[in-house]
């Protein structure tokens, strides 16, 4: 479904990117790891084009571009098969939660008013926060307010979400409701790619788990292949170091989660 | 103390007011516009443009207001004369316009310099995350922005819109030098046949007081009207 070939990305002299291909089939959940500088962040940003890359191809489905002539119109039409979950949210903090969901289908997908809030409430139902709708993003909890960040990307009902460290800017006690989330969404079948520091859920939730390092694809594998019997020495040094026990006696931090489905506690 | 002038004077004073309201109102309200203009193109840094804005808003924040008043009212209508009758002969009766025409002209420039950093500073404190989340979600950059960013930026705004509308009010005051008939003009001009020039400084005062401190309270109003969004740990119960 999504093909990236040789995606380069320089800061200045800096290379960030040194020609990333990964493909990614329907259904799939791609999780990215890898140390703090790798590049994960930046890849995934520019496939949205948030911070259009240098150089590379991406195809989607049927739909070809080329990173370096790109116009703004194929962006635009790349965009609306996508859905973006950021580190920090990013809610319009003018708007409620209903409000922040309905944003997209209304003007951005131009549907009815009395549809799109319905599709909203749908929406926010599955992510536990129905009974929210009516709050300002500042007086929700991190956790909640990246449940309504998911919400509003799944209600636009997009092809593949991309999730950049969606659980790192919360407090340890919430990351479990919002990767529940994200499992449920998975599930479904909902495609997916997710940059995570969260070892567990990766193994659990990821079909294909991605390692990279240094502006470089390093290793791909299934989640058992890769974490049971990685290859590469670097990726033996990361997982050694992020320490393997962490991730077998913590069990599924998910799994702790306080909502469970549509239900609100 | 002259009773009889002060509570005469204060009702004369107190007529002027649609006067000074009008150079208020009509400055602030061009400004606000064209102040957002400006701050876009100095937050866009885009070409020409810009160092011009710069180079216009450093001018106006630094010129007294006395001075733009006496420049404006002593040198624009001869030079506009000059000008448009002399070189151009359109027979315009330029010494005939309103001077309050002048006034509002002034003091709409001093606001839009003014405005200008205002907003550009306000539209700056809005995380441009949001813009991103915006666009990924299919709001095109001007949606966004008057969706999204103005009703954000507003918000921080006006605290400093209301300190201007302020400062231009009481500046409204010496608009009495371009002979325009408002508040502060109106009363030193009855004191100036009975010299009870402190009974009519004592109206001035309250005139202003009272025009004043209702800006205020209607700035506070309205603060509090478009922070609604802020409201903050009110409802964090549940999950």
């Amino acid at each position: 479904m999504l093909k990236v070939k040789n995606f380069r990305k320089k800061y200045q002299q800096h290379e960030v990117l040194k020609g990333i291909d990964i493909e990614v089939d329907k259904g799939d959940v791609v999780a990215l790891l890898g140390p703090s500088g790798s590049g994960k962040t930046t890849f995934l940003r520019g496939l949205a084009f948030l911070t259009p890359g240098d150089s590379g191809h991406i195809e989607f489905d049927d739909q070809k571009i080329d990173i370096q002539t790109a116009t703004s119109e194929e962006i635009k039409q790349l965009r609306q098969k996508m859905g973006f979950v950021f580190q920090n949210f990013n809610l319009f903090a003018n708007k409620t939660a209903l409000e922040n969901v309905e944003e997209g289908l209304v003007i951005g997908r131009h549907i009815p008013k009395a549809q799109a809030k319905q599709k909203a409430q749908e929406a926010l139902k599955k992510v536990g926060l129905l009974d929210f709708q009516n709050q300002y993003p500042s007086q929700l909890s991190g956790g909640q307010a990246q449940r309504v960040g998911i919400a509003r990307a799944a209600a636009l009902n997009p092809e593949i979400i991309l999730l950049d460290e969606p659980t790192s800017a919360l407090d340890p006690e919430l990351v479990a409701d919002v990767l529940q989330v994200i499992k449920q969404l998975a599930d479904e079948g909902k495609t997916m790619i997710v940059v995570t520091h969260e070892m567990a859920f990766a193994r659990d939730v990821a079909d294909k788990v991605i390692f990279m390092d240094k502006g470089l694809v390093v290793e791909q594998n299934k989640p058992i292949e890769f974490f049971d019997h990685p290859k590469s020495p670097r990726l033996k040094e990361f997982l050694s170091r992020i320490s393997a026990a962490t991730v077998a006696h913590n069990g599924f931090e998910y799994e702790k989660a306080t909502i469970i489905g549509n239900k609100e506690s | 103390m002259n009773i009889s002038f002060l509570i005469h004077t204060f009702w004369l004073a107190i007529k002027a007011i649609p006067m000074t309201l009008l150079i208020t109102g009509a400055s602030v309200l061009i400004g606000l516009p064209l102040g957002f203009l400006l701050a876009w193109i100095k937050i866009k840094k885009i070409k020409i443009l810009y160092p011009l804005t710069i180079i216009y808003t450093s001018l106006m924040r630094a010129t007294p207001m006395v001075l733009l008043i006496l420049l404006f009212y002593s040198t624009l209508p001869s030079l506009l004369n000059v000008i448009l009758n002399r070189h151009l002969h359109l027979e315009i009766k330029i010494f005939d316009v309103n001077p309050a025409i002048y006034a509002i002209a002034v003091f709409a420039l001093i606001a839009v310099a003014n405005l200008s950093e205002v907003f550009r500073s306000a539209i700056l404190t809005v995380d441009p995350g949001q813009q991103e989340a915006a666009v990924m979600v299919g709001l095109s950059p001007l949606q966004t922005y008057y969706r999204i960013i103005v009703p954000q930026a507003l918000v921080s705004a006006i605290p400093n819109i209301g300190n201007l509308t302020l400062n231009i009010l009481k500046g409204t005051s010496l608009a009495f030098m371009m002979t325009v008939q408002e508040v502060t003009a109106v009363a030193k001009t009855a004191a100036a046949y009975t010299y009870d020039y402190t009974e009519a400084y004592i109206d001035i005062f309250i005139v202003y007081f009272i025009l004043g401190a209702i800006l205020q309270l209607g700035f506070k109003f309205l603060e509090r009207y478009l922070s609604r969004h802020k409201v903050r740990g009110t409802a964090r119960q549940g999950a």
